[in-house]
């Protein structure tokens, strides 16, 4: 009994860290996952530009050349797009098929670099095989040669993509770049080596203006990166040479031409945009460890009654309070111990799984994650296990002091527990309301702002803590409460009457293990709140916004972050087509704002709000944002973009354009739970005017009335092979089904929460059972049946559970509120209509209820075999 | 390297890097020069040179380099020695359809660097090879002399011609040294060869244009590991262009511009046979005080070895000391000069061209001993046979 506990104890504590470690992890592959491909050839440059927004001129090259004055630095300018496997006969679920990254350098030039950055040795090699003809061998070579080069459709590729493709040098396939279908062929496979970054297996590489030529982007660069060359003045010369930069950065008219930053910030910009995504998940993942808390203090605790006798012999014998004391901790430092490092094993494994979880939702919301396993982080690991021992410190300061304290008389006294009423904080349901008013005041403070735009609601955080502390202390002064309730009980069957005694005076672990169930059932009931209230508001606005009848994007855009456009000659074929009736052409660019990254989107301003009849949160005064004639500077921002911001309705916001900075007037506010880096909605004339192009991203296509979207569908989809084409019901289906994807780890989360609370009910029903063997043996002795110690048993883990749910209902709907209206509006900002998942409540509450009472029964049951500790 | 003697020879690297580039060369595989003149130029007699065009870029011809050796001093006499080379070539013509090219990123020619500085302080070799395609970063100007790839450039300096005024040459190795230099003729410029072309082997295509300025006055700044200091001192000058292929049974060369404190300056090149002797298309030119020039054919010099270096990063045995016995047409008598190497170690080892040379500044001596002048010496072909390499 006393092993299995002490192992039980050891998993619970392995669970909460596992959970949390497996979550640390998972986030750092994933974000990981953001990465400069340029790396690969370059082995890290020094610094980069890039245009904040849209793209580079290539006509800043020369500048940049003359604006270093002869100074060692190479240039090297890059192009990147994304490209994917076009769908064959699978199906059209984004973000499921292979995505690739698409690096266009200059081969020739980024030759110089690597040779001197990978000491003499060359990037590019093997050979392929069909590259001499015997007849004249030499000028089959040069031949070849130049026909790599000249060849558009030439690719290179690391060793971990031609096994992923399973292609070889001279193989051909195709890929969706922009919306066509292009064969491209495997000029090269970068040798696998060690000394190098390993090439990712999503990673291709191709001629810079053979990019540009499939990508409809002649003159056009995505950055610039900087190689200074080694030697003795290098610091020196990056010093100068990033001065420069940055004065050259704002000459011309209107905001800054470029900003200025090195691949590390670059990185952490990816780091940036995950952030507040990645801190509310390791939040929820101590929600296990919050509840092994409470476990672990009354483990601790109910080892201190169960060896009082050992303690008193200790103590007579000599040792002194604070030997004892430090052994007791030392205990408690072992449990955290052994108990972390079976998390670390349970973590990493878990976080196997997570992280493609995670890489979804990463993909879906912010950028391309290959992420596919996490590897094991020996700084998360530390930090894991310190937590582990810190939780069990924690949990053991108290009993350890009472081990100490009590004298020997009072520990040897079998009639006197060691403080059976447990801690003091417990018992004084005044502390409960104090809490909850702290909490209460906390939830008034704003969120921390952090820069790149993330917000943390770190004082709605502590406030759903106290609350929870909060309900948990209410929950315990409950058990008196249900005691006298369910007296009547008592008069009818002496089981009940066993059982009820034990609640009138509820003992120490009573009041932990209810204090542990609530905070279990607050969170979890708290958090499906939060994603029923999500998944209604989302089902709303897909059903509002998703009106028209097709709606097409390139077949390669396979994530938020996609560069795949479709090029305005399809997309005008496609919009003249005669069943169009009206047609919305979307265009998007990222752009960079002093403080964080947003979305620019042009568009048919009417056609929105005809068709996707936006919720407003700040409706538009008149009409004018609606007509070209009058909106040239007016536009529509969605409301993450708001609070992301700080900007409403009226305000002014100065939006960089290659053409330019524009400043425009918030003219209306809408609701939008597409991306938490908020948008800005303009006229898309205007939009192509400034960025002098005209790619989409999108088409949202009206059919003329009795026409058939699906005919229409299968037959654009015929057409251009590289359009993915959804009807309004399938889109909305794969909407939701992404969304959806992206709550899969907080169920898991809820779920492991929810087994943890149960496990630690019985637990505490266990230990409680054995410290109370002798009144056991006495009931024994008074004829009771083993049925009978099971029912008594039973009855008090159901009524302990039952004052561990109401509570914990109880706070969850504050939490839930909290989490809706602080955490979710404060980090996203997402209004979300609240939402009462009834029947997921009733069935948590029905499956702890029913839980506690078969743990409870079979504890009650098995404890009528429990020899007495001596005969009365 | 200065394959200038030989000028196919100068296209190795080229090819070589070309090959490693775009991973087609495996490492020993024989390869060719593109085939024929696939439509270029080949050097004509009696061709009228006109300046600035002719400094300037002839993309006409396939192959083309502006070479540059010198040696400089500080005022505290430490001697530093500098090569600064721009290297041009062609691409084939044939199968260029410009779909995946752009003014900026051109597939028309390629251009190869060499920069190396002799640190006389330190006794240190520092060198840089780059290589560039034509376009926004590199490019030879066909109007005159302008070229440039990456940081590095070469012009006329403002209203300067090749009689009066100054170029401007700015190169560097790494972020470790760097240099500014205004080089100023001192003497008209030379054409090598007879009648305007310079036959390189027995293959009538294999000749150049082969334009020279053998003394420039250089002054400027150097700076080495951040601290900059004045220099003058004297360089040479190549400038050829031709689109020539190579003669066979030659393994490498040896070239050698040599400027005398009497004012006259000789080229001589030898082109090394498999058996060991000098090709009969090898050659010791006299430049006067004057400037004419006075070919010798290869009876009338020899050519030594006087002592070897062997390299540490590549294993490669050069004769690094040579002694050249060589008919003085001023004198009529024979004379003996002695190329004593300033510094052993300046061998540019080759990890963009794939091939190792030696070339550097050299002191020249007498038999006795005295100092005649100052010299830059290139050997090719040690490291390795080059022979049926190309």
């Amino acid at each position: 009994m006393h092993a299995a506990s002490t192992a039980m104890l050891m998993v619970i504590v392995a669970l909460g860290v596992g959970v949390y470690f497996a979550v640390r992890l998972a986030n750092r592959a994933a974000v990981a996952s953001f990465q400069n491909f340029t790396d690969v050839l370059t082995s890290g440059s020094d610094g980069l530009i890039q245009a904040p927004a849209g793209y580079l001129p290539e006509s800043v090259l020369p500048e940049l050349r003359g604006l270093f004055d002869a100074a060692p630095i190479q240039i090297l300018p890059v192009l990147e797009s994304s490209a994917a496997r076009p769908r064959g006969g699978e199906s059209e679920s984004i973000g499921t098929r292979e995505s690739f990254t698409i690096l266009g350098v200059d081969l020739i030039a980024v030759q110089s670099t690597a040779v001197e950055r990978f000491g003499g040795r060359a990037a590019f090699q093997s050979p392929p095989g069909d590259v001499r003809s015997p007849a004249a061998p030499g000028a089959a070579v040069v031949g070849h040669l130049w026909t790599l080069l000249r060849d558009p459709r030439s690719v290179w590729m690391g060793a971990a993509a031609a096994r992923r493709l399973g292609l070889s040098p001279g193989d051909s396939f195709p890929l969706v770049i922009q919306e066509r279908i292009v064969p491209l062929r495997v000029a090269g496979v970068f040798p696998a080596d060690p000394s190098r970054p390993e090439v990712p297996a999503d990673l291709l590489v191709m001629d810079l203006p053979a990019l540009q030529h499939w990508t409809d982007a002649a003159g056009r660069l995505s950055r610039v990166e900087f190689v200074v060359e080694d030697g003795a003045s290098r610091d020196r010369v990056w010093a100068d040479a990033r001065a420069r930069l940055v004065a050259a950065a704002e000459r011309g008219a209107g905001a800054a031409r470029w900003t200025v930053s090195t691949p590390g910030e670059r990185r952490a910009g990816g780091e940036k945009m995950t952030r507040a995504f990645r801190l509310n998940l390791t939040i929820l993942s101590l929600l296990a460890l919050l509840v092994g808390l409470y476990l672990v203090f009354q483990a601790l605790d109910g080892a201190v009654v169960r060896r009082r006798e050992e303690l008193a012999i200790l103590r007579s014998l000599g040792v002194r309070p604070v030997d004892l004391r430090r052994a007791w901790m030392l205990e408690a430092v072992v449990l955290g111990c052994v108990g972390g490092v079976l998390g670390l094993a349970l973590g990493w494994l878990g976080a196997q799984g997570a992280v493609r979880l995670i890489g979804r939702t990463v993909n879906a919301l912010y950028y391309s994650s290959s992420a596919s396993s996490a590897s094991l982080s020996p700084g998360e690991a530390v930090v894991a296990l310190a937590a582990s021992v810190m939780v069990c410190v924690l949990a053991g300061w108290m009993p350890a002091a009472q081990a100490a304290v009590v004298p020997p008389a009072q520990l040897l006294s079998r009639k006197q527990g060691v403080h059976p009423e447990g801690p003091a904080v417990l018992r004084r349901p005044a502390w409960a309301g104090i809490l909850a008013g702290l909490g209460a005041l906390l939830c008034t403070l704003p969120p921390v702002r952090m820069d790149g735009g993330t917000r943390f609601p770190a004082a709605a955080y502590l406030a759903a803590f106290l609350w929870v502390f909060s309900a948990g202390i209410l929950g315990a002064a409950l058990l008196r409460g249900l005691a006298r309730r369910f007296e009547f009980l008592g008069d009818r069957w002496a089981s009940a009457r066993v059982a009820l005694s034990h609640l009138r005076e509820p003992s120490g672990r009573h009041r932990l293990a209810v204090a542990g169930l609530v905070c279990a059932v607050a969170m979890t009931a708290g958090m499906a709140i939060l994603v029923g209230s999500f998944d209604r508001t989302m089902r709303g606005w897909i059903s509002r916004t998703f009106q028209a009848d097709l709606y097409l994007s390139s077949d390669g855009a396979q994530s938020a972050s996609t560069e795949n456009r479709i090029r305005p000659a399809t997309w005008r074929s496609v919009v003249t087509n005669a069943a169009v009736a009206r047609a919305q052409v979307l265009q998007v660019a990222r752009i960079q704002l002093p403080t964080a990254e947003s979305m620019l989107m042009g568009c048919d301003l009417e056609f929105f709000r005809n068709h996707a009849r936006p919720a407003w949160r700040s409706a538009p005064a008149d009409d004018a944002v609606f007509d070209p004639d009058r909106n040239a500077s007016l536009a529509l921002v969605s409301e993450a973009f708001c609070e992301r911001f700080q900007l409403g309705r009226g305000d002014r916001v100065d939006v960089p354009t290659p053409g330019g900075s524009r400043s425009l007037t918030i003219a209306g506010v809408y609701s939008d739970y597409g991306n938490e880096r908020g948008s800005i909605l303009v006229d898309r004339g205007r939009f192509s005017e400034w960025f002098g192009d005209e790619l989409a991203s999108s088409l949202i296509l009206v059919l003329r009335p009795g026409i058939s979207p699906e005919a229409v569908g299968a037959a654009l989809r015929r057409e251009h092979p590289g359009l993915a084409v959804f009807t309004q019901s399938r889109l909305r289906a794969e909407a939701l089904r992404i969304f959806r994807q992206t709550f899969a780890i907080t169920y898991a989360l809820e779920l492991i929460g929810v087994v943890v609370a149960v496990a630690g009910l019985g637990f505490t029903l266990t230990s409680l059972l054995w410290e109370r063997r002798d009144s056991l043996a006495t009931l024994r002795t008074l004829g009771f049946r083993r049925g009978e110690l099971a029912v008594a048993a039973a009855l008090e883990g159901l009524l302990t559970a039952t004052a561990g749910i109401t509570s914990g209902l109880v706070a969850s709907g504050a939490l839930g509120w909290l989490l809706i209206q602080r955490v979710n509006r404060q980090t996203f900002g997402w209004t979300l209509e609240t939402h009462w998942p009834w029947g997921f409540l009733l069935g948590l509450a029905a499956l702890v209820a029913g839980a506690a009472f078969l743990t409870a029964w079979t504890v009650g049951y098995r404890s009528g075999r429990i020899p007495a500790e001596r005969e009365e | 390297m200065k394959p200038t003697r030989h000028p196919a020879r100068c296209l190795r690297p080229i090819w070589r890097v070309v090959g490693l580039l775009l991973g087609i060369l495996g490492p020993g595989t024989e390869w060719a020069i593109g085939a024929g003149p696939d439509g270029f130029e080949t050097p004509r007699p009696g061709r009228v040179f006109a300046f600035h065009r002719d400094h300037g870029s002839h993309p006409g011809f396939s192959i083309e380099w502006w070479y540059v050796t010198g040696h400089l001093w500080e005022t505290n006499g430490t001697r530093h020695g500098f090569q600064a080379t721009f290297f041009r070539r062609s691409a084939p013509r044939a199968g260029a359809d410009g779909t995946a090219a752009s003014p900026a990123f051109q597939d028309s020619q390629i251009h190869l660097g060499h920069m190396a500085l002799l640190d006389g302080g330190s006794g240190r070799f520092l060198h840089q090879e780059r290589l560039n395609r034509e376009g926004w970063d590199a490019h030879a100007s066909e109007s005159g002399l302008d070229l440039r790839n990456g940081n590095w450039t070469m012009r006329w300096s403002a209203g300067g011609t090749e009689s009066r005024g100054a170029m401007e040459l700015r190169g560097s190795v790494r972020s470790d040294a760097s240099f500014a230099l205004n080089l100023v003729p001192r003497k008209p410029l030379v054409v090598f060869g007879t009648n305007g072309v310079s036959r390189k082997a027995a293959e009538p295509w294999a000749a150049s244009h082969y334009l020279t300025f053998p003394r420039l006055e250089v002054s400027g700044t150097l700076e080495i590991s951040g601290k900059p200091r004045a220099v003058r001192g004297e360089a040479w000058m190549d400038h050829e262009f031709s689109s020539s292929q190579l003669g066979a049974g030659q393994v490498g060369w040896d070239w050698a511009g040599i400027q005398l404190e009497d004012g006259r300056e000789i080229m001589a090149y030898r082109m090394r046979r498999e058996d060991g002797s000098a090709d009969p298309f090898s050659t010791v030119a006299w430049v006067d005080a004057q400037g004419s020039v006075r070919h010798l054919g290869p009876d009338q010099f020899q050519w030594k070895a006087d002592g070897t270096w062997r390299s540490p990063a590549t294993g490669a045995l050069y004769p690094a000391r040579v002694r050249l016995d060589v008919h003085d047409p001023h004198t009529g008598n024979p004379v003996t000069l002695v190329l004593e190497p300033v510094v052993a170690s300046q061998e540019l080892t080759g990890g963009l061209g794939g091939i190792a040379y030696w070339e550097g500044a050299c002191r020249v001596l007498n038999a006795e001993g005295r100092d005649l002048g100052r010299a830059f010496l290139e050997m090719t072909g040690y490291a390795g046979s080059l022979s049926g390499r190309f």
